[in-house]
């Protein structure tokens, strides 16, 4: 995974409620069995003119974008970082909706309201893939979000280290706001570590934990 | 005497291998796999040359993609590299794959149950937000994704963050003849919200829980996501001990390891609903037949109801309700009973499971669909499906003019040949009326199967009770 230190990007908005990951990346996509070609795909149903969509399988070959799509503002091309409303990736597990939104573009998201901004799995998936998910006091995500409205050209820096987003104001003065993400996820995505490898270096716990269970757990023969 | 516990953070406890306050490695007792999330988790392992630890915890099915009218007919290439892909996985990976034809194909969440995998007290997950359903046996069990189905592939293990609360959703009184286990979820969600359940575990309990069958349970379970939970579980009793072994379950345990498991399942349980962070009270005895309007599940009233006015929702809410009202192509204020539909979705892994398809034959027999509305009553699984014919309720769906299906996710979302069309409404059984989700433009509502049955019949939603009474 790649390690996540310091970002600095421009920022977009996206602030409906319980965006789920259906909407993130319709259910048709999923056929795919790459980890990859996603970016094109995000949002398909809303960004794209009707019939524009791209098929499954050539997400390269895309129609006009629907203008009245926010993340279609021609000052947004080109983001980074997204700010979105609560309960953000609510329904499927589908990790396929993080491929999406680091494919196109973004690495962090920053929701409103802590353990309420984004929903549980794609919190996690969002961890997994090194895309930041930081959910903020209400007050700070509105003066974020407000500022984006404002001045849809911002840019921000986002310094994992410090635990602080810096909004650049277009007239040269800047905000910081602090944050807070699970130390063991933080010390993850700095160092940008393979869950899996660290795990395997574990295994005797595991081979302990799995000797103690009881008989019954393992499946009886079929 | 020791602080009290809750049946969750036993059954966390017992899976804890290490860690700390801040982050836990779980031990995974089982581990179910479909096509959809799969693929990626296989590929990851085969480039970093590892193995699964434990194929014999791994079991896997086809569902979301196969198709119910024909399942060995894939005709979408996309589809059937899917399903391909998953043959060939499980064959290198040595996992235990049901496959199509195989008598044990079916939705992974209702596989698991019937074949005994699902077990009180264990931890399941899979790529798939509904494995909450298990949690109806006392597991805990939650939808994880395809980085997470490769660490448990490689590992048997899960990290966890902080332990999730815990949240007791209480249900007294009695349902009413005509409601089911649907309605109660339904309700449950309306009342705490899509995200009421964010970072907590729900615990349902009560007279109208324990009154449930197993079925019902896993009903109630499975949409636990929709409220927002990491998992929802119910504590096991005699009717779920019952379900483990008056029928065959072929992986639960027998003889001397079943006494085992039974003396352990029995001490299952929350100490007092004091050990609760949270806890809310629902009277069942005061629901009747819930209904969605637009898209999100907590978007819910009363088949007595009507579709809300804008001043009846809180002012913060006003534009998602504005944006649903617009996609789902309604006036506030029309009568939900006044609602036309286009097609009947009976299945899923909400409600595809046997007890469902009776509710709804019940409501059907001797009555006839109503013109222009189309009907797929669809078997959770090979299984089901058998047993609907043992019991003649394929005739009855049929004299009635539904269509009845192969096993499969069907409907429920658009993978597979089944999906609404542009503008198209329809009355289902599954989880999600989120947009788009059983097509592009398609609009769900959704309904228990009792409910489902009696839009079928009527061709508008209809209040079921009345048809129950005549």
């Amino acid at each position: 995974m790649e390690a996540f230190t310091t970002h600095r990007g421009h920022v977009a908005l996206l602030d409906w409620t319980d965006v789920n990951t259906d909407l993130i990346i319709p259910a048709r996509y999923l056929k795919r069995i790459e980890r990859t070609g996603y970016g094109p795909l995000l949002f398909a149903d809303k960004r794209y003119v009707a019939g524009g969509a791209p098929e499954v399988d050539t997400p390269e070959q895309q129609g006009a974008y629907e203008a009245t799509f926010p993340l279609n503002n021609p000052h947004f091309k080109g983001a980074s970082i997204l700010v979105v409303g609560k309960n953000f990736g609510c329904g499927s597990s589908r990790e396929h909706a993080v491929w999406a939104v680091s494919q196109a573009g973004y690495r962090v998201l920053i929701a409103p309201g802590k353990h309420e901004g984004f929903a549980d799995i794609f919190e996690q998936n969002s961890f997994n893939n090194g895309l930041l998910p930081i959910e903020l006091p209400e007050a700070d995500w509105r003066a974020i979000a407000g500022a984006v409205a404002a001045h849809p050209t911002l840019e921000a820096t986002v310094n994992l280290e410090a635990s602080t987003i810096t909004v650049h104001q277009p007239e040269g003065k800047s905000t910081s706001y602090s944050f807070e993400i699970p130390s063991e996820q933080r010390k993850r995505l700095l160092a940008g570590l393979d869950a899996i490898a660290e795990t395997l270096l574990i295994a005797d716990s595991i081979s302990r934990h799995e000797q103690s269970a009881p008989a019954w757990v393992t499946p009886a023969a079929s | 005497m020791s602080r009290p516990t809750t049946l969750f953070e036993k059954v966390w406890n017992r899976h804890f291998v290490t860690g700390n306050d801040a982050s836990s490695l779980l031990y995974i007792d089982r581990h179910l796999v479909h096509e959809v999330t799969s693929p990626q988790a296989f590929d990851g392992l085969r480039l970093a040359g590892r193995k699964v630890r434990r194929p014999e915890l791994t079991f896997a099915t086809p569902d979301h993609n196969v198709p119910t009218e024909n399942q060995f007919d894939i005709r979408e290439p996309m589809s059937r590299r899917q399903v391909e892909t998953l043959r060939k996985n499980c064959q290198e990976f040595g996992i235990t794959l049901y496959d199509v034809g195989s008598g044990r194909q079916g939705i992974v969440h209702v596989i698991g149950p019937e074949l005994g995998i699902t077990l009180p007290g264990t931890t399941i997950v899979c790529g798939d937000s509904h494995t909450s359903t298990h949690g109806a046996f006392g597991a805990l069990a939650f939808g994880i994704g395809t980085s997470e189905v490769e660490h448990v592939l490689a590992t048997q293990t899960l990290w966890q963050g902080p332990r999730p609360k815990s949240f007791g959703i209480e249900v007294v009184g009695k349902l009413a003849p005509g409601l089911e286990a649907k309605d109660i979820i339904l309700a449950i969600i309306r009342a705490i919200g899509t995200g009421g359940g964010t970072g907590c575990v729900l615990e349902y309990y009560g007279p109208a829980i324990s009154a449930l069958s197993m079925e019902g349970r896993m009903t109630v379970c499975n949409m636990s996501i929709e409220a927002g939970a990491r998992a929802g579980l119910i504590a096991p009793d005699e009717i779920t001990f019952d379900y483990l072994t008056q029928v065959d379950r072929p992986f639960a345990p027998k003889g001397q390891a079943l006494e085992a498991a039974l003396a352990d399942w029995r001490t299952l349980k929350t100490d007092t609903p004091d050990a609760f962070d949270q806890h809310i009270r629902i009277d069942a005895s005061t629901l009747v037949p819930q209904v969605t309007w637009g898209t999100s599940p907590d978007m819910t009233v009363d088949i007595t109801g009507h579709v809300p006015r804008l001043d009846e929702i809180p002012a913060a809410q006003r534009g998602d309700a504005e944006r649903a009202l617009h996609y789902m192509g309604l006036e506030p204020g029309t009568p939900i009973n006044k609602i036309p539909v286009d097609i009947v979705f009976i299945g899923s892994c909400t409600n595809g499971r046997i007890e469902d398809l009776r509710t709804a034959a019940h409501v059907l027999k001797g009555r006839k669909v109503a013109s222009g509305v189309r009907v797929l009553v669809v078997p959770g699984s090979e299984q089901v499906k058998a047993q609907a014919h043992a019991e003649g309720l394929d005739q009855i769906f049929t004299a009635a003019g539904a269509e009845w299906r192969e096993a499969g996710c069907s409907m429920c979302l658009a993978m597979n040949p089944d999906k609404l069309t542009p503008g198209q409404r329809s009355a289902s059984t599954s989880n999600r009326n989120f947009e788009g989700r059983q097509g592009p433009g398609g609009r769900t509502h959704l309904v228990s199967p009792a409910m489902a049955a009696a839009a079928a019949v009527a061709g508008t939603f209809t209040d079921v009770r009345n048809l129950l009474a005549h």
